[in-house]
């Protein structure tokens, strides 16, 4: 979202339209043009003693995966909160092998 | 002799001057246009002059269209604009040393032109008795809603709603912005695509209004950034900015007309992401996933990398500031 200064100077963030003036930070989607955000999602993992060694299993092979892009215009969940788009997958990871 | 009669002649000039300046005040004011007539000296005036209720009988569609637009309540919005015009004079103007607000009572048209400029541009042809009746009611709305009287509150919310930004403003107040080279607005014309006799009966032709179909007949109101017109800029919506400085230099070549009044088939019904055509077009998400069984030795680290991919289809940034 398009952060406003506050009366167009310093580093605070202005709230009403009487105090906006200027733009300390914009986070808002910019028009035609394509953002790129990644994530890593880590499989949860057991750590387990077998003979005295350290054993590393997975808890599961697969995880459900969910992105959900909100729109907040009032800045929290609490306030008119807006779920735009949703993507669900479940993804898997192999079991067998070295 | 001529020593004398020279400071004369510059007084002369001056009276001249000022004497135009009153019988046509410079701005949309000018000669035959709805403003130009004396100042609106009450709400229901101010209502009256720019009354579109005539146009409903013959253009049925457009008003019901409109109707479910927040133009139609362009400074009580959903509630949240007249709260915000209350905060603006009590956080802002009361505030400030160099205002002259030092109470509500003392609100004039200038300090309500920082948000009416876009939200009610008609509040300049009003004075500034209207100001405060505006301010009158927004105190008493809010005050009748806090003691849960609803009926009363609902009162107030309509005289709020009896100003707005109706079929007048667009094709008629607002609909020419350059007056110099275009002409004023008439106040027996309307401004759409075309000329000739029009039906109603005070507004008996139609000219062809050059920006009517232009995104600057919309962008006057939708905001570039700071409004460096007034005394204590403001700012609110920059969606026009975002039009100007990101969507064009994109390759962008739609109107605001195109995409909210056509391509949405919503005509007069103009609308955000809360309408379902306008949330689908906006954004497109595309997600991939890939999946890695990182190891070494005996520690492992699977994991899933979760690519998104956001792409805004709008013709300025989401959200607007
Ligand atoms: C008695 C019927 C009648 C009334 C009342 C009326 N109109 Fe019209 N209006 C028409 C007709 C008929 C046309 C011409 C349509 C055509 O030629 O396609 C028209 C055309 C227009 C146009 C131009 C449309 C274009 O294609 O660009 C505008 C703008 C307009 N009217 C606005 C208004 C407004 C605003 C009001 C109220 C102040 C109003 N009209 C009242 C009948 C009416
Ligand atoms: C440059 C024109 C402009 C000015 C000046 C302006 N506004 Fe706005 N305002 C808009 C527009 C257009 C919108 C709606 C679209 C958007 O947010 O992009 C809006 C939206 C708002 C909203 C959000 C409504 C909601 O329900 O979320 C509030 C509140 C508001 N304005 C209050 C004010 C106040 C109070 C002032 C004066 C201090 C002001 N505005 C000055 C044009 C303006
Ligand atoms: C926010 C500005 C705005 C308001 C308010 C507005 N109009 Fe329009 N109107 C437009 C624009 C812009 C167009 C031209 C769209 C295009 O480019 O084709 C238009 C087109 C029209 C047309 C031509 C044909 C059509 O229906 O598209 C008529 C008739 C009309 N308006 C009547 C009205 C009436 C009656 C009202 C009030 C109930 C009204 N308008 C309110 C902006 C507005
Ligand atoms: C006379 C000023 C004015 C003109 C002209 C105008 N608007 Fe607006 N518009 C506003 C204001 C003010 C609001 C916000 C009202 C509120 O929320 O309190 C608004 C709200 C909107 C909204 C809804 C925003 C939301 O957050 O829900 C859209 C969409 C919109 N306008 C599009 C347009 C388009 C397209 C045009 C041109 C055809 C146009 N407007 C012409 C002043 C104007
Ligand atoms: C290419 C199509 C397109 C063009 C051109 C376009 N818009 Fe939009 N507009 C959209 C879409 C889609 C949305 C819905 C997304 C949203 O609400 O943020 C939207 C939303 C809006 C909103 C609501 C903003 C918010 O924060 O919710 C306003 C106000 C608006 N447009 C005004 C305008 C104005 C004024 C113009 C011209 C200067 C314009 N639009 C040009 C497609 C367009």
């Amino acid at each position: 979202m398009p952060v406003p200064q506050q009366m167009g100077k310093g580093d605070r963030m202005g709230r009403g339209p009487y105090e906006k003036s200027g733009l300390l930070e914009d986070t808002s989607l910019p028009p035609l043009r394509t953002i790129t955000q990644s994530y890593d999602i880590f499989f949860p993992v057991k750590v387990e003693e077998k003979d005295g060694k350290k054993v590393s299993t997975i808890a599961s092979d697969s995880m459900d995966v969910e992105v959900k892009l909100w729109y907040l215009p009032y800045g929290t969940m609490d306030d008119d909160p807006f779920l735009w788009k949703e993507f669900k997958k479940t993804v898997k990871i192999s079991t067998s092998g070295k | 002799m001529k020593k004398i009669f020279y400071p004369l002649a510059a007084l002369m000039l001056l009276v001249t001057g000022c004497a135009f300046c009153w019988a046509a005040p410079p701005g949309v004011g000018r000669d035959q246009t709805l403003a130009a007539q004396p100042k609106a000296n009450s709400i229901a005036e101010l209502a009256a002059r720019y009354d579109s209720s005539s146009c409903i009988e013959c253009h049925q569609q457009a008003h019901d269209e409109w109707a479910k637009s927040i133009h139609a309540r362009s400074i009580f919005g959903t509630g949240r604009t007249a709260l915000t015009f209350k905060t603006a004079i009590v956080n802002g103007a009361m505030e400030w040393p160099s205002s002259e607000v030092k109470t509500p009572k003392d609100i004039k048209v200038e300090h309500l032109m920082g948000c009416a400029k876009c939200h009610l541009p008609q509040l300049a042809d009003a004075t500034d008795k209207v100001a405060q009746e505006i301010v009158t009611t927004i105190w008493d709305w809010d005050a009748a809603l806090k003691k849960e009287d609803f009926d009363k509150a609902e009162k107030f919310e309509k005289t709020l709603t009896s100003l707005n930004i109706n079929c007048l403003i667009c094709h008629n107040r607002n609909a020419i912005t350059h007056k110099w080279s275009e002409g004023y607005p008439k106040k027996d014309t309307v401004y759409g695509s075309k000329s000739g006799e029009h039906m109603d009966g005070k507004f008996t032709k139609m000219a062809k209004g050059q920006i009517v179909s232009e995104s600057i007949l919309c962008g006057q109101c939708h905001g570039l950034g700071p409004n460096f017109d007034q005394e204590n800029p403001t700012q609110c919506a920059t969606a026009y900015g975002s039009y100007l400085m990101a969507y064009v230099p994109e390759g962008g070549n739609k109107t605001c007309q195109q995409c909210h009044m056509k391509e949405s088939k919503l005509g007069h019904d103009m609308q955000s992401y809360r309408s379902k055509v306008m949330a689908e077009k906006a954004v497109d998400m595309h997600v991939v996933t890939n999946s890695v069984y990182w190891r070494d030795n005996a520690t492992i680290r699977p994991k899933t990398s979760v690519r998104v991919e956001l792409t805004n289809h709008a013709g300025h940034g989401i959200p607007d500031g």
